[in-house]
């Protein structure tokens, strides 16, 4: 874990009545240092934050967002729920599951593209919609999804 | 049908996100009258303005802020609730993305009312790209002294669980632990984090504060009805040509707002059914949207409700049948798995309209289901699996016709 | 608290204001289904079956939940409530798997029962469509984990953090993929692990040591006390008697007793019963020579009638029961010896903790100083030791040794050896380590009884053989 982390944890420990309430903003830090959250991190965030390693354990299975295994560069979310499978999320899940030949829940062999459904983004105005890391893609077509894939193609090279 | 700008006055300036933009268009004007009145009399106006929640229950805000202890034995806290996870709903990600401002001061505001110092916003994990200007919002108010000497404002970044959203879960995930809900207390008492009272309200309760601190409650009761006074920030998507969020006051007849914001059903086609306050609600048919109007009162008098106030609407050509399916497959995956009744019920309601769906389902599946609704309401901790039963009921009730079509062989 | 009348089925009930109904419901033997409440635990509210009607509520209360009022009027029976329970129950038995053949807990299942009573409905589910997990986990600690089997009531994983505090069990996923875990890898490792298994209602977690061995409805439950170290713990022993074989033990369970150790006992205790069967002594030995009982007594008296008027020392087990401690007392008056326990041998600083299990190793120590025997080994040259199955015997420097004792351990050394009945075989009184008396009855009684210290006593005393 970097010092960059143990320094804004403690930092944060001022803002809440208890260190506990950290775990979930650990977590994130975490994920965004490692990509995944490793059980050798929960120890460490453990220590810090004087929390048993299975709470915070537990907390990281309940939420969808935490990956407790890596994931692809790009972790494309498409939203499932009613609002975009009216408009057509159907189609647009299909063009990027072809475009990267896996289907949902897999993983690229480059290790590039992870495919996943998720629920209801909060988009539904602007619907379909999907989430590449912590981007809004709305008022997709299927041709519109594979711009925004080819262009996460060319920018990774 | 008039424009009402209570909350969303300053959306469509461009830049309305810094401080800048937002002073010169009156944000923060609201704070002094505010801090010229005792917490017992903002109190009393939120009360009679008849602020009615805005989260989805619609409960009277005025009531919850009089339930916080105005004697100081322990810290007080306001937590404010942007985890909007409802499907259908998108409302509240307007506001922090586009007048933050305006939820800091109706934030200051309240902690004043309830003598609190600290809140927390609690945003969904999802919504990182929108709490990143809330976040430069708040580091601004910081600089320019107008948080830091009274309030202090803490983001609280959720995860991905809808079930968050619920307020005794949201205190539990605050807390550092699983998004699970608390047992119900027997008598009115305000929530606890960490064993401090606390206030928890929607972000767009929050936000509507300032306005009525500057026009009064009659200020605010001159929109609405008697009954639901104020404005919403309704939300259409689904079958319509312009999906979106627009501020309406309480009351507007529902066809009316589909016409006259949405711009009528997507292709010219026909209506079919709309849920009216995201997803959680009974949905209605085309007759009943057509006497509807968007208030609290009469949602509940036809056996639904005004929710979230956010529009899900269906044209002539939707499969009902797969709609509920994709209702049922959002329960299962959300269900927390505390409670025995939602835990197995939302899982097996799925499972079972599979059946139905694949071709190997019977009439008894159906009757089966409606079953299934019964025993998960009542009997569990929290709203979540009630909904559900609204959500299974409804469908069936109204639109019993395509799912016999589906099983009859 | 003051106390108030509430109704409940009809009949007026006295209850403190302001405590738990269920806590009245269980003291009156209402039969009222719950999962997830235990009174060690406290309640949690999650599996939703003790549902209660409520006069003047409208909707079924949990009785977890709900605190005593005044003239509160409560059904746990009738129309409504019924199909409450039976709702619940079914919903609880939709994901479960058909192990009832293959679990171990079959016979002391709740599940079993509350279908007996509330259910008898038939499954509306194919059993692919239920969901999967995994089955047959080892914890460590000799516990197993069946996943599937798992009503998610949340005992196990509130008593590693609530009673033992040591946090390896935990809830993990959500929804119908909510499942009992350890962290990946780690093992449930705790003193006192082994508790889980009584906690668990169901066969979810279950005894590695019991399992497959015996169907719990053939086993008798004897009301006993641990020897396992001075706390004396309350336990069942469950045994019976295979055919054509020696009667057995087949596992303790812990036996609630608010004064000593409420509803708990720790896993060394708990597999003490092994101690009791394996590598007993079972036949008389003169030196290295086996020898029938009636020459070995003749032995056994000559050389106490030849050291008569010498050094001799009787050694006594500070397990042994009071009763048996007083004879040996009474006996050694009989033949001008003294009675020593050195109580050294007996002390596990290591094992001692704070909560159940007492570094005094020996069950009975209390009664030993009740009785003003010395725990010091009194010095200078002894004649004749009798030690009756003290750990030191075979230490001591004695010109010759006696030893009455229970298991095989060193025999050739001493003159005489005798078989000595366990406790389980005995009966008597047990002072722990906090001054309680309690009493231990006769549990096992094998083929070939062996005798116990008193009748050993009797009999060389008595003459006759």
């Amino acid at each position: 874990m970097s010092p960059d982390i143990v320094d804004k944890i403690e930092e944060l420990k001022s803002k809440y009545p208890s260190p506990r309430a950290l775990v979930l903003p650990s977590l994130w830090m975490i994920q965004y240092e490692d990509g995944y959250i490793s059980l050798d991190a929960i120890d460490e965030i453990s220590e810090l934050i004087d929390t048993p390693p299975m709470e915070i354990y537990r907390v990281a299975t309940f939420y969808t967002m935490f990956n407790l295994e890596p994931v692809g560069r790009y972790h494309i979310q498409i939203c499932k729920t009613l609002s975009c499978s009216l408009r057509g999320k159907s189609e647009v899940l299909k063009r990027v599951a072809e475009m990267l030949d896996i289907g949902v829940g897999e993983t690229t062999s480059d290790g590039k593209y992870t495919l996943s459904q998720v629920e209801c983004l909060g988009s539904c105005g602007t619907a379909p919609v999907m989430q590449i890391n912590d981007i809004y893609h709305e008022n997709l077509t299927p041709e519109k999804a594979e711009e925004i894939v080819d262009s996460l193609e060319k920018e990774s090279i | 049908m008039r424009e009402c700008r209570i909350v969303s006055k300053r959306f469509d300036t461009p830049n309305s996100h810094t401080l800048k933009v937002a002073k010169e268009l009156g944000a923060y004007s609201a704070i002094d009258i505010a801090f010229g009145m005792t917490p017992v009399e903002i109190i009393e106006i939120i009360k009679e303005s008849g602020l009615r929640g805005k989260g989805g229950g619609g409960a009277p805000a005025g009531a919850k802020w009089e339930l916080m202890p105005q004697d100081q034995k322990r810290p007080s806290y306001l937590v404010v609730n942007c985890d909007e996870s409802e499907p259908g709903t998108f409302k509240d990600r307007q506001i922090i993305s586009k007048d933050p401002h305006l939820l800091i001061e109706g934030i200051i505001i309240t902690c004043y009312a309830i003598r609190a110092k600290d809140a927390y916003i609690y945003v969904r994990g999802e919504y990182y790209q929108f709490q990143k200007i809330l976040q430069d919002a708040i580091d601004e108010a910081y600089e320019a002294g107008i948080l830091g000497s009274g309030v202090d404002i803490t983001i609280h970044r959720g995860a991905g669980a809808y079930i968050c959203g619920e307020k005794s879960a949201l205190l539990e995930s605050l807390e550092g632990k699983r998004g699970h809900p608390r047992l119900k207390p027997k008598q009115k008492e305000p929530e606890w984090y960490f064993g401090n009272p606390t206030l928890v309200n929607n972000v767009e309760t929050i936000a509507s504060v300032p306005y009525i601190i500057e026009h009064g409650a009659s200020g605010y009761r001159e929109f609405g009805t008697p009954k639901s006074p104020g404005t919403l920030l309704f939300a259409m998507s689904g079958h319509v040509e312009r999906a979106g969020v627009y501020e309406a006051e309480f009351g507007t007849p529902m066809m009316e707002y589909i016409d006259h914001y949405g711009g009528g059903i997507l292709g010219g086609k026909k209506l079919k059914a709309v849920i009216p306050g995201g997803a959680s609600t009974a949905i209605l048919t085309a007759d009943e949207v057509k006497l509807a109007t968007l208030d609290y009162e009469h949602m509940r008098s036809i056996g639904s409700a005004l929710g979230t106030g956010g529009m899900i609407v269906m044209d002539e050509d939707t499969d009902m049948v797969e709609a509920l399916k994709n209702l049922l497959e959002f329960y299962h995956h959300e269900s927390c798995g505390q409670c025995t009744p939602c835990r197995e019920g939302t899982g097996w309601s799925d499972t079972i309209l599979d059946r139905v769906l694949s071709g190997r389902g019977s009439s008894k599946d159906i009757d089966k289901l409606l079953d299934l609704a019964n025993i998960m309401d009542g009997k569990t901790i929290c709203v979540f699996a009630p909904a559900v039963a609204i959500v299974i009921r409804s469908f069936i009730g109204k639109f019993r016709s395509e799912f016999e079509a589906k099983v009859a062989k | 608290m003051k106390s108030v009348d509430v109704t409940i089925d009809g009949q007026i009930y006295v209850a403190k204001e302001g405590t738990l109904l269920i806590d009245l419901l269980i003291k009156h033997d209402l039969k009222v289904p719950y999962f997830c409440y235990h009174e060690a635990l406290g309640a949690d509210g999650n599996c939703r079956m003790c549902m209660v009607e409520i006069e003047g509520q409208k909707r079924p209360q949990i009785a977890c939940d709900t605190l005593i009022k005044e003239g509160m009027n409560i059904h746990t029976k009738g129309e409504m409530i019924d199909s409450v329970h039976l709702d619940v129950l079914e919903l609880e038995l939709i994901n479960h798997p058909v192990d009832c053949p293959v679990c171990d807990q079959a016979g002391e299942c709740k599940l079993q029962d509350y279908y007996m009573e509330y259910g008898l409905h038939d499954s509306y589910i194919s059993k692919d469509e239920k969901v999967k997990h995994q089955k047959h986990i080892d914890l460590g600690s000799n516990v197993i984990l069946d996943q599937e089997r798992c009503v998610l009531c949340a005992r196990c994983t509130r008593f590693t953090s609530d009673i033992t505090k040591t946090h390896e069990l935990g809830i993990i996923g959500r929804g119908d993929h909510a499942r009992v875990s350890t962290m990946p890898n780690r093992k449930l490792s705790n003193p006192y692990a082994m508790n889980v298994i009584d906690l668990c209602p169901v066969g979810a977690m279950t005894s590695r040591d019991f399992r497959f061995k015996q169907r719990v409805w053939f086993l008798t439950s004897t009301p006993s006390i641990c020897q396992g170290c001075a706390r004396g713990c309350s336990i069942y022993i469950d045994h019976n008697r295979p055919k054509n074989q020696d009667e057995k033990i087949y596992r303790f369970r812990p036996r609630r007793c608010d004064d000593v150790n409420g509803h708990f006992i720790c896993d060394v205790g708990r597999l003490s019963y092994k101690g009791l069967q394996e590598g007993r002594l079972r036949v008389a030995y003169l030196k290295e020579q086996e020898s029938d009982i009636d020459r070995a007594i003749e032995s056994y008296r000559e050389i106490v009638d030849s050291s008569k008027g010498s050094t001799i020392l009787l050694l006594a087990d500070a397990n042994l029961y009071l009763e048996e401690l007083e004879r040996i007392v009474e006996y050694a008056q009989s033949i001008g010896a003294s009675v020593a326990t050195p109580i050294k041998s007996y002390i596990d600083e290591e094992f001692g903790d704070e909560w159940l299990r007492s570094s005094m190793r020996a069950s009975n120590a209390k009664a030993i100083e009740k009785l003003g025997i010395t725990t010091e080994l009194p010095k200078g040259d002894i004649s004749l030791l009798i030690s009756f199955n003290h750990p030191d015997a075979d230490r001591i420097r004695a010109d010759r040794v006696i030893s009455l004792q229970t298991h095989l351990d060193i025999v050739d050394r001493y003159d005489v050896t005798l078989p000595l009945a366990t406790y389980v075989e005995s009966s008597g009184t047990l002072i722990n380590i906090d001054g309680i008396e309690q009493y231990s009855p006769k549990v096992i009684t094998p083929n070939d009884p062996i005798p116990t210290v008193v009748e050993w006593i009797d009999r060389v005393e008595g003459g006759a053989i």
